[in-house]
Parts: structure tokens; C-alpha cells; sequence
């Protein structure tokens, strides 16, 4: 016999003598539940991800299902791959980072038409049958933008600081902020910058810009605000700005230091927080479960705003009594506050979403009713039409444009 | 070939050891997950694969010549957005985009050529600058993912024909093929000449510059056609770069037994590299690799397959030191 | 006169044509930024410079690394990585303290350096392809990273490397004080050592260096094992300048080095260079960026334009070699052409 003969023997032989399904023994009783992440390796997502081990490790659903983390890394393909994978390993749900609105619908589409329940959190996909649990129909972008226009009373210089180009978060938030500031002649953008939800970067880019407009007034980012905000302190440390940015734990205490607001500092602490993971996950289950029914695919996570009166010192571990931020040096500058959800997620303690590891003793809650989302073509939806107000905010009231 | 090799056996080619490994890996894989087998499976891996493996045998036709060339991602973006914005609004469309991308693919790639052979740039230089710029032009054409890919291309390309052939394998069977004939032809024997010895390929009457500056065109047309693929995936545009996606399709080349130096190798090898990528992914799923461990796989197995392919080269070189004794040799390209 | 000046410039010791690569460089970021001011006023005041010089610390560390194994005919795809991981661990170890700094410093250092070496370990006794050894090699160790950290973002750094980015001597940012001590320092060790001019002998010719019996292996383990150093530096620096550390910080720093070594005019195939070369590509990157930012451009346009004047840059390269050669062939007597093209005249 040739090589090749051989070598299609061996295969005909091992597919006869393979068991079914080896290492992921069949049990009949425990639903094969897996967590696919594309981005990996930075703060945000390891919080969202643990916060999801955690909840995955928790009574009952310890016991209900049989959990797996995948990282696909950032190649669409190979998430595409991950979950065909997937979904020949006999997975009955999936909750996913997905890196495209639309290159996964065929593969999400494949999997939702085997029965499988597929959940996306924060990043969100077109395809009809799959859940998107995300904020991102909750405007952040016109909110914060109007919030910082009233606090300058109409008129200010304004850097920019942009997120990752080409994503469809960045193009939606940026299209909502900037029809916002266009409408007060008062308002300038005098510098902007891809900041690519980087500190360092944001840093290094806002004090070059920084140096070239010393009359600066505000700072709009949707990551990243720490770093801009030191890159200020630093280099003009007696006149601050309005910032409205992301819920990082330095930011947050930065924003309450009186000293601080003495000097300037308003800040608004809002942007997508990593605990939409772990609610997207408890919503699933109860999906999964049949405790829930959505008559809607879309699901509206509601959008975290804290100003600094809000601001509330913690002296535990947990986010309890209203307090929503740890004193300093109990965790990173960068850690995000919105890890933890005590309304949605009260089973998540801190070590838990540092760790992945259950907190002793927590049972998982059952959610109130989900909030549904708006339409947003290209986001959530396919053949749909965005709301007529869409790009207006919905938190804060306009301030009259000065004539 | 000529009499005199008749009845000798001729030296294993670099690619047969790469799809050896293939097969080895191939074989686990389908150990733990004997849905691989199936119709449906072969076909998922295949269009898998198929992005990866056109624009590896791109990047092979520089790597042969001795030169560098990051643009691939760069050609791919733009391709890509272009299918997903012009293939529905034009009857025919799946057609014309098709000659649109390779006809773009080869502009850049002509571009870059002419960067590298003829203004003289150093080729990683120069197209890094050509990947930043097509980048530039993918975001400008199309700013978030989006768009719309024709049905025909989404949905007929990803398929089978005649029952059981799915379409990714034609193509690359296609595509195999057509490098059996290209490699013949005088511009495929000059490709290997170039890339071994240039000065010496200079002074036997080879026009060096052009070679190198056609293999660069050619290189990009296949990029222009990975593009589309990539859209036939997807079914829809994407103006991000994968940095990920820019070293596996080196990782294939180099994988395949192409050394990143010039003169041996060839498409074979890299399509076969680029099987072992994208099956190794499957492996890592399939045997069950706890998450962090699948990026240290990732590189190990990376290391593993380069030392295998090293192997090979010793191997396949003693043969044709061998032969070289009894005939006079000339080099054959795989 | 003009003969004698090029006459002096090309056969001087001290002026490589290399350093008027360099020279040219810089002179090009320092027109840049003329004709930004021109457009705009404001551009260009002593902050923004300094601003600028401060900032591109990061890369005129990291890219010496770089610079030192192109030199070698090699790459180092790592560098991103290693920065991160050095970033996270002084981080992670220090967690806010001054203390820790005596031993976590030398620590990380060494870590990192181990990192490098095992990229030259790799590609001097397994033939690994560089392109493939680092980056599969800095692949696995960010799994590693991964695995051991989660991917959260790490205590507080010591703040005694916060205080050294941000404070000033007589005036001057510390860090821009620290890069012209890094350029002299860097400069000599590469170019003035036994050990730099025999790297830039391999890389010139592996086969001659062979037959003159350098110890090929060694000093290419050595090249690899400083570029994990470098940037490990760098991390280091970065970490302090942020104030915190993140796995994925010194991404975006990899393509810029390898872009700031070859705008300076090193040879990817090994054997040309300055580090006086580097350090102007990295000066000139940051400055380039810096104008991208101010035209307020789409992130489309600014890919195009960065994209643009790097080839723009190397093209200029290329025609001040061929002005220098056609300049020495009307040089009296017989000077060879071997003067002038660029060769590792100091070996």
C-alpha cells in the first residue's frame, strides 16, 4: 500500500474507534454553555469575563451547565471557526464578544437555526435571531456630550478624544456628540485624536494638544478618561476641565476629590461598564431555562451615570447602600467601577470580578423585566429604521442655544 | 524531464513534510471531533482556510524573489470594502467586483513593485507604508463594518458544487494548479532565479527588476481575490486590519517551507501552511485547551511546525546535493 | 568647496553617510513642524516640543532594540509584549510602594531580558526564521501573562517612577534629559564597541563573519537579549508615565519601531545603520503624529498620510545615495565607489 492508502486507513480506523464527543463527556443533564471573547488581555474585558465565570461557578447554575471560556482573538475568521466549533461540540447556548456586526450572522444564524441560544454582550450583531444585551442604543454619546455643553454654559474649547476607528461603537457615539456640539456656535473642537480606548495613549495625545491650546475647557472620550485627565493634572494642574468618560475607579475618585473640583474638575462618569457581561449571561440562562420569554432581541442595559455628587465612598467589598467607588489603593486606578451591578448582578462581589472565582455563599437572583432597545440599523438590526430622535439625548435637557 | 532523470527518484519537496503535519493534525482533530469528516465540516474548514491560503500564495510569489511584503492586509481591506459596497449596486455584480478587486489588487501590488524594484526602497519599509495607506483607503470607502456582499457570492461560493466538491476546494485546487503551470513559464523559473541569486541572475541575461516588480503585481492580484473571499465569508466589509491575520499569512509561507530568505519554496507549501494554521485552531478547540493556554500553543506549535519544515529543507537539499552528482541539475522548484 | 567638503564628509571616520541619513531626518520633522506652525499659529510652542520629546521616549528606547537586531539582519516582533509584561509586573510587584523598587526593578529586568534571549536562542541555534521565533515566542509569553494576571490592569505603579516622568531638572522634562543620555549611551555601544562593530560585520555578510571567526551565535543571543531589555525599559517608563499598566499597553508600539529604524535609514537585510539613524526616525514618527493630530483629519486620512510619508521618506533615502555617489564620481583620482555606498566601513 502507498503512504496515502495508509494514511486513509488510520483516519477511516480512528473515526470507528473515536468515542463520541470525547472530552466533553455528554451529560445528559448539564447544558454545554461556552463564552467566546474575540479582544482579550485588557481591563475591561477580563472584568466582563469574570464577572461571567463567576456567575457560571454560582448556585444553581454550577450545576446546571458545563462552562468554557474561548479566546478567538481578533481575526473574524477565526471566531467564526470557534463558534462551528462550537457548535459540533453540542453547545446548547453561547454568549460571544462579537468582532463585527455582521461577518458572524451566517455562522449565529447556523447555530440559533440548531437550537442553540446565542447572546451577545455590549458589542452587538444584526442577525434576527440572535440577543443583544448591550448599551449601546442608550446614547451615550449625545447624553454626555449635552451634559458637558450645559456645564460649559454653551461655549468652551472642546478636545475630542475618539475611540478605535472602524468600529461601529465609535462611529455611532461620534455621530451623536458632534451633532450635539455643532448646534452651540459657542462650543469649538480645537483638537482631535484616535485615543483607541488606550490610557497611555490618551495621555500622550492630550498633553501634545494641550501644549498648543493652553485655554482648553473640556475633554469628551469614551475610554481612556484617566489618561486624559492625568495628562491635564499634569501638565495644568490649576485649571482642570469638564471630562465625561469612562467608570474607572482613580476617575471616579478624582471626580469627588474636593481639591480637585476646586480647581476646575467636572467630570461625568458614564461609558459601557464590563458588568453588561455577567447581565447579558443571567438573562441568557433564564432564556435557556425557559424562565423568560423576550418578545424583543434586543435588550437595553441600562447606561451607568454618576456625577460627582452621586459619588459614594464603599467600606466593604461590595457596591452596597449606594456606594459605588473603593478608596484608593484597595484596587487599581484603572479598575472599573462598573464591574459590579448591585441591581442587576448581586451576586458578584469584588474578588469576583477580579478573579473569576464565585463569591461564597451567592445565589443567582432572578432579573426584573428587561428594557428593550431602540432600533439602530447597522447595530442591532437589518431591514429597520432608527428611532426619529435618535441622535437627540435622553438623560439631560438641552440648555437653550445662546443666538 | 529530461531522459536523464528518468527511473531516479526526485527530491521530497519541502510542501510534502508540511502536509504531512497536516495530516498528522488533521487526524487528532478528527479523533476528537468526527464531525470533521462530513461534507459540511470539510467544507467549513476549507472556507476556513481559503482566505488565508490565496493570500499566503500571494505573499509566496514575493518571498520568493527575496523580498518582503506587509501589504497584504493592507489590499484585503480595501478589496473587501469594495465588495461590500459595489456588488450589489451593479448587475452582475459578483462578476465585476470580481474583476474590480483583482484589477485593484494588482495596482497596488504594481505600486509596490515599482516602490521596491525600480525606486530601489527597501521592501518591509515600503509596504508597511502601502498596508498604512490602503488601510487609510479601506476606512475612507467604508467607516464601520457594514455593507452588503451580493448573495451570489455569499451564498454559492461558501458551497459545494456537484454534490460533494465544496467551492473553496475547487478554487484551490484551481489555484494549485495554475501555479503547476505558472511555475514552468519563463517568468516563474525567473521568480526562483531572482530570489536566489540576483547578481547572478542579472548577469545571465534575467531583467531582475521586472521580474521582481511583476511578482509583486501578481502577489497583489491574489490579495485582491483573498479580499473577496473574505467578503464571500463574511458577507459583509470589514476597513479594520487584522494584525493577527498579517503574521499567519508569513507564519504559512514560512510554515509551508518557504524560507523568508528566497529561492526555494512555493505556493503548495504555503497553501498547505495555511491548512495547518487554521486546523490547528480546530485542534486546540476540539482537544479541550483551557483559554490561556491556547496562545502558548499557538506559539509553540508555530515553533514546531518551522523546525519540522527546517527538517525538511536539510533533507530535501542532501537530495538534490545527491542528484546534482549524477545529472546536471537544475534546481526544481516544488 | 564642494569637492572637499564631500570629500571630508565621506572619507571622515566620525561622519559615517549614514549620519547625514540621520541628520536629514531630523531636519525633515524640524520642517514639518516650520510648516505646521505656518499653518497654525499655535502649533509649536516650547511645551509642545517638549511634549513631544517627552512622549517619544517610549520609542526611542524600544526601537533601539530594534535597530540593534536589524542591524544583525533580523526583526523582533516581541517588543509590544514584553513591554506590557514589563509594564504589569513593576506594577504588580511595586503595588504603590517605593521599597519594592529595589527588587522588583532588577526582576522585571531580567525577566524580560530572559524573554529576548530566548528569541536569540531560538534563532541562532534553531534557524528559526526571526519574523516567526518572536512572534511566536511573544504570543506564547502573552499567554502567559494572560493566564497569570486575567488581563486585569495591575496595582499602582511605585512612585518613584511616576515622579521620574513627570519631573524636571533645571527645567527640563527628566525624560528628555534621560533620551539624550539614552542617545549617547546607546550610540557608543553600538557603533564604538568591539562587540557593535562585529554585529554590524554579521550583518553585512554572515559568511564573511563566519570565515573571520566572530562568535555569531553569541552576539546574536546577546542582540535579542538587549532588545528584550530595551523594552523592558520602555514598559518600565511607560508604566511610570501612565501611572498604571495594562497587557495590552505596548501594542501600539511595535510597528512604529520598526518603522522608526527604517526611516532612519537602517538596511532590513542587515549590516547599516546608526543609532543616531533611529533615534531621528523615532523623533520624526512622534512628530508626524503629532501633525496628524492637529490637522483634525479622519482616522482615513491620517492612515493615508502616515502611510504616504513614510514612503515619501524612504524615497528620499534612496536619492540622497545616488546624489552622494554621482557626487564622489566626479571626485578627482581614483576614488572607488566603495567609499561611498553604504558599507560597515568601521570593521
Amino acid at each position: 500500500m502507498t503512504t496515502f492508502q495508509w494514511l486513509v486507513t488510520v483516519a477511516a480506523v480512528c473515526t470507528l474507534i473515536a468515542p463520541e464527543g470525547r472530552l466533553y463527556a455528554q451529560n445528559e443533564q448539564k447544558y454545554k454553555v461556552f463564552l467566546d471573547m474575540s479582544y482579550s488581555g485588557n481591563t475591561w474585558q477580563a472584568a466582563a469575563a469574570n464577572g461571567i465565570k463567576a456567575l457560571a461557578a454560582t448556585p444553581p447554575y454550577d450545576k446546571m451547565i458545563e462552562f468554557k471560556t474561548i479566546i478567538s482573538g481578533t481575526d473574524v475568521q477565526r471566531q467564526i471557526s470557534d463558534i462551528q466549533s462550537m457548535i459540533a461540540a453540542g453547545a446548547k447556548a453561547i454568549i460571544l464578544y462579537p468582532l463585527s456586526p455582521t461577518a458572524l450572522n451566517r455562522v449565529i444564524h447556523q447555530a440559533c437555526s440548531k437550537g442553540i441560544v446565542v447572546f451577545t454582550y455590549d458589542s452587538t450583531v444584526t442577525e434576527p435571531l440572535a440577543y443583544n444585551v448591550s448599551n449601546i442604543t442608550a446614547r451615550y454619546g449625545a447624553n454626555t456630550a449635552q451634559w458637558m455643553v450645559n456645564k460649559l454654559g454653551g461655549k468652551g474649547e472642546i478636545i475630542f478624544n475618539h475611540g478605535v476607528a472602524g468600529t461601529a461603537v465609535t462611529k455611532t457615539y461620534d455621530e451623536q456628540a458632534y451633532a450635539i456640539f455643532k448646534k452651540y456656535p459657542g462650543i469649538k473642537i480645537v483638537g482631535d485624536f484616535y485615543g483607541n480606548w488606550n490610557d497611555a495613549t490618551s495621555q500622550e495625545e492630550v498633553s501634545k494638544i494641550l501644549a498648543a491650546h493652553p485655554n482648553v475647557d473640556g475633554i469628551w472620550t469614551v475610554d481612556g478618561t484617566y489618561g486624559s485627565l492625568q495628562a491635564v493634572v499634569q501638565n495644568r494642574p490649576n485649571r482642570l476641565v469638564v471630562i465625561a468618560g469612562q467608570s474607572n475607579n482613580g476617575y471616579r475618585l478624582m471626580m469627588a476629590d474636593p481639591a480637585l473640583q476646586a480647581k476646575g474638575l467636572q467630570g461625568i462618569s458614564s461609558s459601557a461598564g464590563p458588568a453588561v457581561g455577567g447581565y447579558a449571561f443571567k438573562v441568557m440562562m433564564e432564556v435557556l431555562l425557559s424562565k423568560k420569554k423576550l418578545t424583543n432581541h434586543n435588550v437595553e442595559y441600562p447606561l451607568p451615570w454618576v456625577e460627582a455628587k452621586d459619588i459614594k465612598m464603599c467600606s466593604g467589598d461590595r457596591f452596597e447602600g449606594g456606594c459605588n467607588v473603593f478608596p484608593e489603593g484597595k484596587v487599581p486606578p484603572l479598575f472599573l467601577d462598573t464591574a459590579l451591578d448591585p441591581k442587576f448582578l448581586p451576586e458578584l462581589s469584588l474578588d469576583a470580578v477580579q478573579t473569576g472565582n464565585p463569591a461564597a455563599g451567592a445565589m443567582v437572583q432572578p432579573l426584573p423585566d428587561p428594557k428593550y432597545a431602540d432600533n439602530l440599523p447597522g447595530i442591532n438590526c437589518q431591514e429597520c429604521k432608527a428611532p426619529a430622535d435618535a441622535l437627540e439625548p435622553n438623560l439631560v435637557s438641552p440648555i437653550p442655544v445662546a443666538k | 524531464m529530461s531522459q536523464s532523470t528518468r527511473g531516479q527518484r526526485r527530491p521530497i519537496p519541502s510542501s510534502a513534510f508540511a502536509a504531512l503535519l497536516y495530516g498528522i493534525m488533521f487526524a487528532i482533530y478528527l479523533l476528537y471531533s468526527p464531525s470533521a469528516i462530513t461534507l459540511a465540516g470539510i467544507t467549513d474548514l476549507l472556507n476556513n482556510t481559503i482566505v488565508l491560503a490565496i493570500a499566503a500564495a500571494g505573499l509566496t510569489l514575493v518571498i520568493l524573489t527575496a523580498e518582503l511584503d506587509l501589504s497584504s492586509v493592507g489590499v484585503i481591506a480595501v478589496t473587501n470594502v469594495i465588495v461590500a459596497t459595489v456588488s450589489t449596486k451593479v448587475p452582475g455584480g459578483a462578476f465585476i467586483t470580481l474583476i474590480l478587486v483583482c484589477l485593484i489588487g494588482l495596482l497596488v501590488g504594481l505600486i509596490n513593485g515599482w516602490l521596491v524594484a525600480f525606486l530601489g526602497l527597501q521592501s518591509l519599509a515600503a509596504t508597511l507604508g502601502t498596508m498604512i495607506a490602503c488601510q487609510g483607503v479601506a476606512l475612507l470607502i467604508l467607516e464601520a463594518p457594514g455593507g452588503e456582499v451580493a448573495a451570489f457570492i455569499m451564498n454559492r461560493l461558501t458551497d459545494t458544487v456537484f454534490g460533494f466538491m465544496p467551492v473553496a476546494g475547487l478554487i484551490l485546487l484551481l489555484a494549485v494548479a495554475g501555479w503547476l503551470l505558472f511555475r514552468r513559464t519563463r517568468l516563474g523559473i525567473a521568480i526562483y532565479a531572482v530570489g536566489t541569486d540576483a547578481l547572478a541572475a542579472r548577469l545571465s541575461g534575467l531583467n531582475v527588476k521586472a521580474t521582481k516588480w511583476l511578482a509583486f503585481g501578481l502577489a497583489g492580484m491574489a490579495y485582491g481575490l483573498a479580499g473577496y473571499m473574505l467578503g464571500a465569508q463574511t458577507g459583509t466589509g470589514d476597513p479594520r486590519i487584522s494584525n493577527s491575520f498579517l503574521l499567519y499569512v508569513f507564519a504559512a509561507v514560512a510554515i509551508g517551507g518557504t524560507p523568508l530568505g528566497g529561492g526555494r519554496g512555493g505556493v503548495i507549501g504555503s497553501v498547505v501552511g495555511a491548512g495547518i494554521l487554521t486546523v490547528m485552531q480546530k485542534l486546540l478547540f476540539a482537544v479541550g485547551v483551557a483559554e490561556f493556554y491556547t496562545n502558548i500553543f499557538n506559539g509553540v506549535i508555530m515553533i514546531v511546525a518551522i523546525l519540522f519544515g527546517n527538517l525538511s529543507a536539510i533533507l530535501s537539499l542532501r537530495q538534490k546535493a545527491i542528484m546534482s552528482q549524477h545529472r546536471d541539475g537544475q534546481l526544481v522548484p516544488n | 568647496m564642494n569637492d572637499i567638503l564631500t570629500r571630508s564628509l565621506v572619507s571622515s571616520r566620525t561622519f559615517k553617510p549614514e549620519t547625514l541619513t540621520a541628520l536629514l531626518v531630523l531636519l525633515g520633522a524640524v520642517l514639518m513642524m516650520l510648516a505646521m506652525k505656518v499653518l497654525n499659529p499655535g502649533f509649536g510652542s516650547v511645551q509642545q516640543i517638549a511634549a513631544i520629546l517627552t512622549t517619544s521616549i517610549f520609542l526611542v528606547v524600544a526601537a533601539y532594540g530594534q535597530g540593534l537586531v536589524i542591524l544583525l539582519g533580523g526583526i523582533d516582533l516581541s517588543i509590544g509584549v514584553v513591554m506590557s509584561i514589563a509594564g504589569m509586573m513593576i506594577a504588580g510587584l511595586t503595588n504603590g510602594s517605593n521599597e519594592a523598587l529595589t527588587w522588583a526593578l532588577p526582576v522585571t529586568l531580567i525577566s524580560c531580558t530572559a524573554i529576548g534571549l530566548l528569541n536569540g536562542l531560538g534563532v541562532a541555534f534553531l534557524k528559526i526564521p526571526p519574523f516567526i521565533m518572536t512572534l511566536a515566542n511573544g504570543t506564547a509569553f502573552f499567554g502567559v501573562a494572560l493566564g497569570i494576571t486575567a488581563g486585569s490592569s495591575q496595582r499602582t505603579v511605585a512612585p518613584a517612577l511616576q515622579v521620574l516622568m513627570s519631573a524636571q531638572i533645571g527645567g527640563i522634562p527628566v525624560p528628555i534629559v534621560l533620551i539624550g543620555w539614552f542617545l549617547v549611551a546607546g550610540s557608543v555601544l553600538q557603533s564604538r564597541t568591539t562587540e557593535g562593530r562585529k554585529i554590524y560585520a554579521i550583518g553585512s555578510s554572515l559568511a564573511a563573519a563566519r570565515v573571520a571567526g566572530l562568535p555569531i551565535e553569541a552576539l546574536t543571543i546577546a542582540a535579542y537579549g538587549v532588545s528584550g531589555l530595551c523594552a523592558a525599559i520602555a514598559g518600565l517608563l511607560l508604566a511610570g508615565y501612565s501611572s498604571s499598566a495594562t497587557l495590552d499597553m505596548g501594542d501600539p508600539f511595535l510597528m512604529p519601531t520598526i518603522a522608526a529604524v527604517v526611516i532612519g535609514g537602517a538596511c532590513v537585510t542587515g549590516g547599516r545603520g546608526l543609532y543616531f539613524g533611529t533615534f531621528a526616525g523615532a523623533i520624526f514618527l512622534s512628530a508626524l503624529s503629532t501633525i496628524i493630530t492637529v490637522l483634525s483629519l479622519s482616522q482615513g486620512w491620517r492612515n493615508i498620510i502616515q502611510g504616504g510619508i513614510i514612503i515619501i521618506a524612504l524615497i528620499l533615502q534612496t536619492k540622497q545615495w545616488y546624489l552622494l555617489s554621482i557626487v564622489n564620481r566626479q571626485l578627482p583620482g581614483k576614488q572607488s565607489l566603495d567609499g561611498v555606498l553604504p558599507q560597515n566601513s568601521e570593521v
